[in-house]
């Protein structure tokens, strides 16, 4: 049996995907048929469950399947506590949202495509919390966040459904490269990619000299993706998602990635100043304001995403902290607040479903048209404001504690914030899930609330009731989800009663102070609705600029004139051979005094035709300038021994001058094609590029080259070829096939030449 | 000099596909001249035929490796493997192109002999062994090219790319020939492992010098045909301009053979300043990389896209080659094969799609596509998904396999920043995915003719390739592996 968990953990993971094209199809029928893909998820629960009691019997699994042997290349996943506390909310939240979808989007014609969409959300959640490799986990990582960018974006209709989804693709998009980065640079440190064997040989990055570097980049990805402060504002606009998604991904399970991640690299990366100082100011900046708009918003979902966002930030404190009590603390407060957050957002999600609003303002007296939801919307209230018997208050009791003990100078001041975020998360909680039930009045539901959106909240919060009450449920997977993240822990008791200590005198305080926030909700919220940050405004400037700057770029690197790309080519080549000779060292600078009257002559020609050529206002002259220089070149073949290339250089002069003529006949002159500065620009790259290769040509002339063809020839005309005449020798048999080759050319041109005269003909008849 | 012997019959057995190939495209030009005015697919079918049969001579030379005529040819596993390669590309160029050509009322036998000439040219490119023979195979190639990116006359937009690239490429041949002119002022042979031999013992410092210029003007040339950064100038404005069967060739055909000779001249000549051009990949890999993905990024355009991502394909390439190592190599080849299939199956459902850009040429244009058209849809998302580098894909291996290489070679930080920017890369290809899939269509979908059996046939190996090589890529792996024994 145990061997069989262990091997079956690669299918299982990767089993959401196998099942995409059964999903599509069974998704599409009937709200009662839909609702039997609850069961897969509720399954894999039961499997991670079975897994989580081998684990603490027998320590953490590894599992992989090969692949391609010749990489050494293999997909490994990696079974510890930690994770596989991940993987039981995942599976278990995650088949409520599925039974929940089953209905909310029923007869609805993309029911297919959003379960389907569920479902790989589901899949690469689930790889991201079990990869063992560094790199899948990236991938992973990534692939949760384009299946959320899908979810937001999914009413693609409208335009802040579209925006909102791409802003959360960017940010959290931006999140991962970062751990990508990271990634690669703890494998490269480390020595590999394997989180099962960095772990077991207790590596530490702390003395890397990328360590820096690595911290910040893993906690860059972790803050994006669990909206920390500066980066939160994306989830607030995330909430357009239809609601089983905001419950599910921007609650439960995904924004929870980065708190997974900074658990899971604290035996890596974590444990140091830096680490600690960053993750817990971070936390708490972020639980404080997170918790401060919470009770300035009146949509009920927006409500819930910034108290998302103050509990994620009071999650990231608690494990800056970094005790085994703040440890087990964030754990503990992870687990509850998925139950509750999510049953929250379920109550929100079917109160719009069934009466058309989710304003806060608007909506009371529901109690006795929906007994079933209020009963799940108190439930999962009380859980959240931390009222005895529930969860929350576990773990609330947890996080007193931990900041009471710990935090050094800081402790106060995280103890006050604390106490602060959670009386307004407290009111946070009654204003979303009892106000819409409280008083009178309100709008009315046209029918009763169907069963199956009623009981997935309804179950959640229930669990937080049930696992306050009897805390040893739990106790257990906690404690081995602890040792994940601090090596051996001592086991984790949870108990409901720790005496009158002053942990429970704080909680008391905090509960007075939910009361009376909530009891004044309607003023305290209008003085802080005017208080509000812009922290979306560096992402809007962020955009902005990047779009200006490649749209800048693009025009200047790629605007389609040849005249700027043989700019660029020729500066980047002219600047190469420049780098070469100065990175070299110049030799000392050759003899050019002893110059001939007639190579000074063949010079002349060849830079006064080029002068004049690039001078000329008529194509005609320039093309007859091009030639002289031609015959420059072609008069230095000759000075310097080379009679047969100067022949067929003068030809192809020629030819090529008078085929130019014959072409540009009808359009004799140009006008000035650019302006002066242009010009000046023009001509200092042209003096650049030919002095960086005059400067080279020097400097060979000074080297001693091995080359001394012309003895060859020399030697072995008449041995070889039979001929005195070396020249004829040369043309005719050591190089008859480029004689060849020259006379094809000829011949051609000649071609091209008749072709074109016989063109102008035509034309004239 | 060498003495005047005749070549040996097992020269000429390893010169025999660059002979067929020669003999093919002559033929083909006969044939045309004397077939009349009838649209010329047979001859198509005729040139992918013989691109075969020269396959099957490449598999027949392989059996007897080594050199030929005085060692300006060599025949080893690195020369058989790009040779396929290359005869692949331009069997599945060609057979795409049918159904495109006949559309375009331009279907006659001078696209496909202009295409096996280039792919002879591309043979000699990989087959050679010294710098001239590879000159002359550069030559053979690019001229064919050029003539290919303008082979639609009466569109502008073609003949404006291609007498871009006929200019730009001029340039960048005359740097590789001025190279190559450097080089053996230097070192007095253009034969490889003779310039090498020279290089190493090079007293003076004069000597190294020359051979760093000759490294730098060839690199630039070089560098221009494989359209890496920041050479890639010309890359955009000509496969968007060009017919999209052409685009799809000029993308995996000739970038092959300029990899190809990159690696010869770069390990085998020049490997022991390689200190001195180091430097210059790093630059340019990071450069291509970065330019192309976020210029493909803003792009509406679906084939100016393409366009862009080729050169940060081209990139990605380059880290491999900057990792100096056999790893590198067996990377580079075979990421060279994995882009050619996803690339050319890529370009060549475009160019089916959009005919000569009048439809489907945005992004959202392609919204619906997916219910409307889903087999063009689904092979589409093989591509794509093969070059974002999607696991049980090609891609995924070729960029694992590079990236791999670059950190076994202590490439850190280019192995981060490559990965950071294949990361960027996937937005713009899944935008397409999602706008296919996800969106429905605004407006009616124009109608597409169906799939011809040329192009059907092209479609499928290409995207069957893509699959193999990303699900069971083990015999190719160790092909590459055995064959990237460079002379070093």
């Amino acid at each position: 049996m145990r061997i069989a968990l262990n091997a079956m953990l690669p299918l299982i993971v990767l089993s959401p995907f196998f099942l995409l094209p059964l999903v599509v199809r069974l998704g599409k029928q009937r709200a009662q048929w839909a609702a039997l893909l609850a069961l897969w998820p509720a399954v894999l629960a039961v499997y991670f469950g079975a897994l989580m009691r081998q684990v603490g019997q027998a320590g953490p699994v590894q599992a992989s399947l090969g692949w391609a042997a010749s990489l050494g290349l293999e997909l490994s996943f990696y079974a510890d506590g930690l994770s596989l506390l991940f993987a039981l909310l995942i599976s278990g939240v995650g088949s409520l949202i599925v039974l929940f979808s089953s209905r909310y989007f029923d007869q609805d014609p993309r029911a297919g495509r959003f379960q389907a969409i569920l479902f790989a959300f589901m899949g690469s959640m689930l790889g991201l919390v079990l990869a063992d490799n560094l790199l899948a986990l990236v991938a992973f990582w990534e692939l949760t966040g384009f299946t959320s960018y899908l979810l937001i974006g999914f009413e693609h209709e409208r335009a802040e459904a579209r925006s909102a989804a791409l802003q959360a693709l960017i940010v959290t998009g931006a999140g991962g490269m970062a751990l990508l980065a990271a990634g690669v640079l703890i494998g490269q440190a480390a020595g590999s990619f394997n989180l099962s064997a960095l772990l077991a040989r207790g590596v530490r990055l702390e003395d890397a000299a990328s360590y820096p570097f690595v911290a910040v980049l893993v906690l860059l990805a972790a803050f994006t993706k669990s909206a920390q402060t500066p980066f939160h504002f994306w989830l607030p606009n995330a909430m357009t998602a239809p609601t089983p998604v905001s419950a599910y991904l921007h609650s439960a399970t995904m924004v929870k990635a980065g708190l997974y991640l900074v658990a899971r690299m604290t035996p890596l990366v974590g444990e140091t100043p830096l680490w600690n100082g960053l993750v817990t100011a971070v936390g708490a900046i972020t639980m404080a304001i997170g918790a401060w708009r919470s009770v300035a918003e009146t949509d009920l979902k927006r409500v819930l995403a910034y108290s998302t966002v103050s509990a994620l930030g009071l999650i990231m404190m608690l494990l800056g902290v970094g005790t085994e009590a703040a440890v087990a603390g964030a754990l503990v407060y992870l687990s509850a607040h998925a139950g509750y957050k999510g049953g929250l957002f379920l109550v929100a999600g079917t109160l719009e479903h069934e009466v058309g609003t989710r304003n806060v303002t608007e909506l009371s007296g529901l109690r006795r048209s929906m007994p079933v939801l209020a009963v799940a919307g108190l439930l999962a209230a009380c859980s959240m404001a931390g009222i005895p018997l529930f969860l929350g208050f576990t773990g609330k009791e947890l996080l007193y504690d931990s900041l009471l003990g710990a935090g050094g100078g800081w402790g106060p001041l995280l103890l006050l914030a604390a106490v602060g975020a959670s009386a307004l998360m407290g009111a946070a909680a009654f204003i979303a899930g009892w106000s819409p039930f409280a008083g009178s009045g309100g709008p009315a539901p046209e029918h009763k609330v169907p069963a199956a959106l009623a009981a997935p909240p309804l179950i959640m919060a229930a669990a937080g009731l049930a696992a306050g009450i009897w805390p040893g449920a739990i106790d257990g997977v906690i404690g081995l989800a602890v040792s994940g993240v601090l090596g051996d822990a001592p086991p984790v008791r949870l108990s409901l009663w720790h005496g009158l200590t002053p942990v429970l005198g704080l909680s008391l305080l905090t509960l007075a102070l939910v009361a009376v926030l909530f009891r004044w909700r309607i003023g305290v919220r209008r003085r802080i609705e005017p208080l509000r940050m812009d922290f979306e405004r560096g992402y809007t400037l962020a955009l902005r600029g990047l779009d200006a700057l490649s749209a800048w770029s693009l025009r200047a690197l790629q605007g389609g004139s040849l005249r700027a790309y043989v700019l660029v080519l020729i500066m980047i080549v002219g600047g190469l051979v420049l780098t070469v000779l100065i990175s070299q060292g110049l030799p000392g600078f050759p003899d050019v005094m002893d110059v001939q009257p007639q190579e000074a002559a063949a010079a002349l020609l060849i830079v006064g035709g080029a002068i004049s050529a690039a001078r000329s206002k008529s194509i005609i002259t320039a093309v007859l300038s091009l030639g002289l220089t031609g015959y420059g070149v072609g008069l230095t073949f000759l000075l310097f021994g080379a009679p047969d290339l100067a022949m067929t250089q003068f030809s192809v002069e020629t030819l090529t001058a008078v085929i130019f003529v014959l072409v540009f006949y009808h359009h004799r002159s140009v006008g000035p094609m650019s302006t002066w500065p242009i010009r000046l620009r023009d001509s200092l790259m042209a003096v650049l590029f030919g002095g960086s290769i005059a400067a080279v040509l020097l400097f060979v002339g000074a080297a001693d080259t091995p080359l001394r063809l012309s003895g060859y020839f020399a030697e072995n005309a008449l041995p070889l070829a039979h001929g005195r005449n070396i020249v004829n020798v040369i043309l005719v048999d050591f190089r008859a096939l480029d004689t060849m080759g020259e006379i094809t050319v000829l011949s051609t041109a000649a071609l091209g030449v008749f072709a074109v005269l016989r063109l102008g003909r035509d034309m004239k008849s | 000099m060498p003495g005047n012997s005749l070549p040996a019959a097992v020269e000429l057995v390893r010169f025999l596909p660059e002979t067929i190939l020669v003999l093919l495209g002559t033929l083909i030009m006969v044939l045309e001249a004397v077939t009349g005015d009838r649209p010329k697919t047979f001859l198509g079918h005729l040139a992918a035929a013989g691109l075969g049969l020269a396959a099957c001579a490449a598999v027949y030379a392989h059996s007897s490796p080594g050199e030929a005529f005085s060692g300006m040819l060599v025949v080893d596993g690195f020369t058989t493997f790009f040779r396929l390669l290359v005869y692949a590309v331009g069997i599945l160029t060609v057979l795409s192109s049918c159904q495109f050509l006949t559309r375009e009322r331009a279907n006659t036998g001078e696209f496909y002999a202009l295409v096996v000439f280039s792919v002879a040219g591309q043979s000699v490119m990989v087959a050679s062994h010294e710098l001239i023979m590879i000159f002359i195979g550069l030559e053979i190639s690019s001229i064919a090219t050029y003539v290919l990116a303008g082979f639609l006359r009466d569109d502008p937009r073609a003949t404006e790319s291609a007498v871009k690239y006929f200019l730009l490429g001029s340039f960048a041949t005359a740097f590789v020939l001025y190279g190559i002119a450097w080089i053996y002022g230097a070192t007095g042979s253009t034969e490889l492992t003779a310039i090498r031999a020279a290089v190493d013992t090079q007293a003076g410092r004069e000597g190294a010098m020359l051979a760093a210029v000759a490294a730098a003007l060839m690199f630039v040339g070089l560098g221009f045909k494989v359209s890496g950064a920041p050479f890639q100038m010309w890359a955009p404005d000509v496969y968007q301009g060009a017919p999209s069967p052409v685009s799809a060739f000029l993308s995996a055909g000739p970038k092959a053979a300029a990899f190809a000779v990159f690696l010869r001249v770069f390990e085998t000549a020049f490997g022991s300043i390689g200190p001195l051009w180091e430097p210059l990949f790093w630059i340019s890999a990071l450069l291509s990389m970065t330019i192309g993905n976020f210029a493909a990024l803003v792009q509406g355009n679906v084939k100016r896209m393409l366009a862009y991502s080729s050169i940060a394909h081209a990139g990605y390439i380059l880290v491999a080659l900057t990792a100096r190592s056999e790893v590198g190599t067996a990377a580079v080849m075979f990421y060279l094969a994995a882009y050619a299939l996803m690339n050319v199956g890529a370009f060549a459902l475009l160019g089916h799609l959009t005919r000569k850009g009048e439809r489907f040429q945005k992004v959202e244009d392609l919204a619906g596509l997916g219910s409307a058209q889903p087999l063009a849809a689904a092979l589409f998302s093989i591509f794509l998904l093969s070059l974002i580098g999607v696991p049980l894909t090609a891609g995924f291996f070729g960029k694992f396999y590079i990236f791999k290489a670059a950190l076994d070679s202590g490439l850190v930080w280019l192995t981060v920043l490559g990965l950071l920017n294949s990361a960027v890369g996937a937005y713009y290809y899944l935008r397409v995915l999602v706008v296919m899939y996800m969106r429905e269509a605004s407006e009616e979908v124009p109608p597409v003719e169906a799939l011809s059996g040329g192009l059907r046939a092209a479609l499928l190996a290409c995207s069957a390739g893509t699959l193999a090589l990303g699900i069971f890529p083990g015999p190719v792996l160790d092909f590459v592996n055995r064959s990237a024994t460079l002379i070093r």
